[in-house]
């Protein structure tokens, strides 16, 4: 698909014709170099006679210094990435893409891309991880090719272990003879993206504005081909700011994104053959669905078999209260003959009981007999520095191709091997699941009711009493950066965009960004955008609520204020206990207590409704309409709650 | 902090099932007069049981789900033997950070809880 087709009024050499230089420049005429100064220690010759040097340099006309220009690269650059359908350019503003910032506004009337005005390039980067899992398609950040770079890091590579384009661009001064004195030079690097190449998928420094346009394209469309990855450009300054020279030349490549590939058609046909002969199939699955008819296929293979899913929750695959739904009944996978494992990247741990002991130690989850097969795109594309790939798994099939892209031939193939017989034995199996599973859903509601009125309030109650507030909304649940398992054991997830899966590299200042991004993008859809995030991810990144109220992004954001780094808080407490000594000791470097956080006030000071600190149950509700109705009339809304740590 | 699905959710079985293996016979009257609740309330506090469990003995999560303890029925020897050698990811509490009288008391806290109601009372949990 042509992406350039969808931008009518960008062509290809409808391009700022006549690039010039104004002004003096049209007296530029090439003068010697100045003349060296002499060294201090050299006698001065007595009544020396001029040089042909020092002569041309006083009598020749002044050296080109030109003060406008019609034309600029960042012009040029903008009309690419226009043919490229981006939004958003998010950033925190820098000398290093002045060029480029200027010519966004200026040249691109700051409409796709429009500028987003982040306090911190992590920001900029999760609200583009954010946005592209909800709008399927990714954002553009740019920052200082060194500085803002490293601040941007640990956003990238979360978005990387998530599979999630991102295009970032960073601005840098190649010659070393352009640089200013200075900034100039501690923010320029001969080679920018070396400290983030483990973790994007391409990355290029274009020295010409074709060079740019080419690449640009190119870092578009490797980005987004399954597995997708962020990807990074590296912007000469020079390139963005002078006027263009060779326009006539220039020309923006058409984009045709890459189909992607469906697994062997041979081996999913003995995949089919051993879902249908299985008597106990399971499904287990992490970031199946990339697009909305990503769930739609898997709930389709799945009622065919009436089989179980475990649903990692990597993306939003499968309804939570589909009968075949038993992510929280993981002994399904101890009696599965045949385990079909789809886009899971860390398959090991979700095949294995662990054991984080002295002795570390796991045992198998899975019977012995069991045959497992793999069916995704990670295998396509690996890296060796970051360990995100897991423990090897030995599986019987492993078949490399993007599963979404391939459930339709999967689906058919089951389709045509099941007989009257089977479809019986399927149809007796898919009754014992639906019975476990409405079993499971009253038991989630029995264990919710232990502590209800607790203060601290539990974790269980705040979901129950959110969901109470927006379940007849087009809600969407964009984040939760603590392990809650209860939106998922009680509210009725059945839309591609209700959930939009995890950080991916656990990397903690991902919930409170990525979620705005998230909720960026629904807000066209007029979704009601909700997020519950601990309180040691937001204290990574808390400005984000300035842009939040900035761009008027309506979002509600809970604030699961725990006072704790809980998950550290845990594992200290597990060393302490090893150890046999202090267990009481273990608050110090693991809560954020003395003095306690007021969430609200912060928010209130970034120009955000503030509601809290709710500690009494009976509040909740109350404070959470009031929330939501601000949210509904456009703005952000922030609730704390004093919550039990999970 | 670290963040995750709920790949191991389901694991809370493993963990439940040992505690409920390990009590094989239900707690007795005088197990529970043994204890002292608020005592237990307190050591369940500071011993940092709840960053596990929850200040409600309503369960919660580590790298896989924790078990709800309100209203446990176990013999205290069963309680103070399953601390001692607790399985998987719960650290196992030594008599030298926790001896055989406080485990007592914690178990006595734990039954004083008031535990699961009847959901359908709760019309926000039947939505």
């Amino acid at each position: 698909m042509s992406k350039r087709s969808q931008s009518p009024g960008v062509g290809r050499r409808n391009f700022l014709k006549g690039a010039t230089f104004a002004g003096a420049a049209v007296l530029a005429t090439p003068v010697a170099a100045n003349t060296p100064l002499l060294d201090s220690s050299t006698e001065r010759a007595k009544a020396s006679v001029p040089g042909p040097k020092l002569a041309s340099a006083e009598t020749m006309p002044p050296t080109a210094d030109p003060v406008s220009q019609t034309t600029s690269g960042g012009d040029f650059m903008v009309d690419v990435l226009k043919t490229l359908d981006i939004d958003y350019l998010a950033m925190n503003c820098a000398s290093s893409f002045r060029g480029l910032h200027e010519a966004v506004l200026n040249h691109g009337g700051n409409t796709k891309p429009e500028i987003l005005t982040c306090p911190h390039e992590e920001i900029a980067v999760h609200m583009a991880q954010g946005y592209a899992k909800i709008e399927g398609k990714p954002m553009a950040m740019i920052c200082h090719g060194v500085v803002g770079l490293q601040h941007a890091t640990m956003a990238m590579y979360n978005a990387w272990c998530d599979r999630v384009p991102v295009i970032v661009m960073g601005g840098n001064i190649i010659e070393a003879n352009k640089r200013g004195p200075g900034a100039e030079w501690v923010h320029s690097a001969i080679d920018p993206a070396v400290i983030v190449r483990d973790f994007v998928k391409w990355d290029d420094q274009p020295t010409s504005l074709q060079h740019f346009a080419e690449s640009a394209v190119r870092a578009y469309k490797v980005a987004t081909t399954p597995p997708m990855a962020p990807v990074m450009l590296s912007l000469d300054a020079e390139l963005q700011e002078n006027p263009i020279l060779d326009a006539e030349t220039l020309h923006i490549p058409k984009l045709s994104m890459v189909v992607p590939p469906q697994g062997d058609t041979a081996a999913l046909a003995e995949l089919s053959r051993m879902l249908v002969a299985a008597e106990n199939p399971v499904i287990l699955c992490d970031r199946v669905a990339r697009t909305p008819a990503g769930m739609a296929r898997l709930v389709e293979l799945a009622e065919t078999l009436q089989c179980a899913v475990v649903d990692n929750a990597g993306r939003m695959n499968f309804p939570s209260r589909h009968p075949l739904n038993h992510s929280f009944r993981r002994s399904v996978i101890a009696q599965a003959d045949v385990i079909l494992a789809m886009e899971v990247n860390e398959l090991w741990g979700s095949l294995n009981a662990f054991s984080d002991r002295i002795v570390r130690s796991s045992v198998p989850s899975y019977r012995k007999t069991a045959k497992i097969v793999t069916l995704g795109s990670r295998e396509l594309y690996m890296k060796s520095n970051y360990q995100d790939l897991g423990r090897y798994q030995e599986v019987d099939i492993s078949i490399a191709g993007d599963a979404e892209a391939s459930l339709p031939t999967l689906i058919e193939q089951v389709k045509r091997l099941t007989d009257e017989g089977r479809k019986t034995a399927f149809e007796a199996r898919g009754k014992k699941l639906a019975a476990a599973k409405l079993a499971s859903i009253e038991q989630a509601k029995s264990d919710a009711t232990i502590g209800w009125d607790s203060s601290p309030i539990t974790t269980a109650r705040l979901c129950a009493e959110l969901y109470g507030q927006i379940k007849d909304e087009d809600w969407s649940l964009v984040g939760s950066s603590i392990k809650l398992s209860w939106p998922h054991r009680l509210w009725n997830f059945n839309k591609p965009y209700q959930w939009n899966g995890g950080s991916g590299g656990a990397g903690v200042g991902y919930n409170l960004p990525a979620s705005l991004g998230a909720a960026l993008a629904n807000k066209r859809h007029g979704r009601l955008t909700v997020s519950i995030g601990g309180d040691g991810d937001f204290m990574f990144v808390p400005s984000t609520l300035w842009t939040a109220a900035h761009h008027r992004i309506p979002m509600l954001y809970i604030v699961h204020n725990n006072r704790a780094y809980h998950q550290e808080y845990m594992y200290l407490q597990a060393m302490a206990t090893r150890h046999g000594r202090g267990i009481t000791n273990t608050e110090v470097g693991t809560t954020i207590k003395d003095p306690n956080v007021d969430y609200a006030t912060v928010a209130r000071g970034f120009g955000v409704y503030g509601e809290g600190p709710i500690a009494d149950p009976a509040d909740l509700g109350p404070a959470l309409k009031r929330a939501i109705a601000m949210v509904k009339s456009g703005h952000p809304a922030l609730v704390d709650v004093v919550m039990d740590p999970r | 902090m670290k963040q995750g699905g709920f790949g191991r959710i389901a694991a809370a079985a493993f963990v439940g099932a040992a505690f409920a293996v390990t009590g094989v016979a239900a707690a007795s009257a005088e197990d529970a007069a043994a204890g002292d609740a608020a005592n237990g309330r307190r050591l369940y506090l500071a011993d940092g049981c709840f960053e596990c469990h929850g200040r409600a003995g309503q369960g919660g999560a580590m790298n896989y789900a924790t078990p709800a303890l309100a209203q446990l029925e176990m013999p205290v020897e069963s309680f103070v033997a399953f601390l001692r050698a607790a399985p998987r990811d719960m650290p196992a509490f030594s008599a030298n950070v926790l001896s055989d009288h406080d485990a007592a008391d914690i178990l006595a806290f734990l039954r004083s809880l008031p535990g699961r109601r009847d959901a359908k009372d709760f019309p926000l949990l039947n939505q």
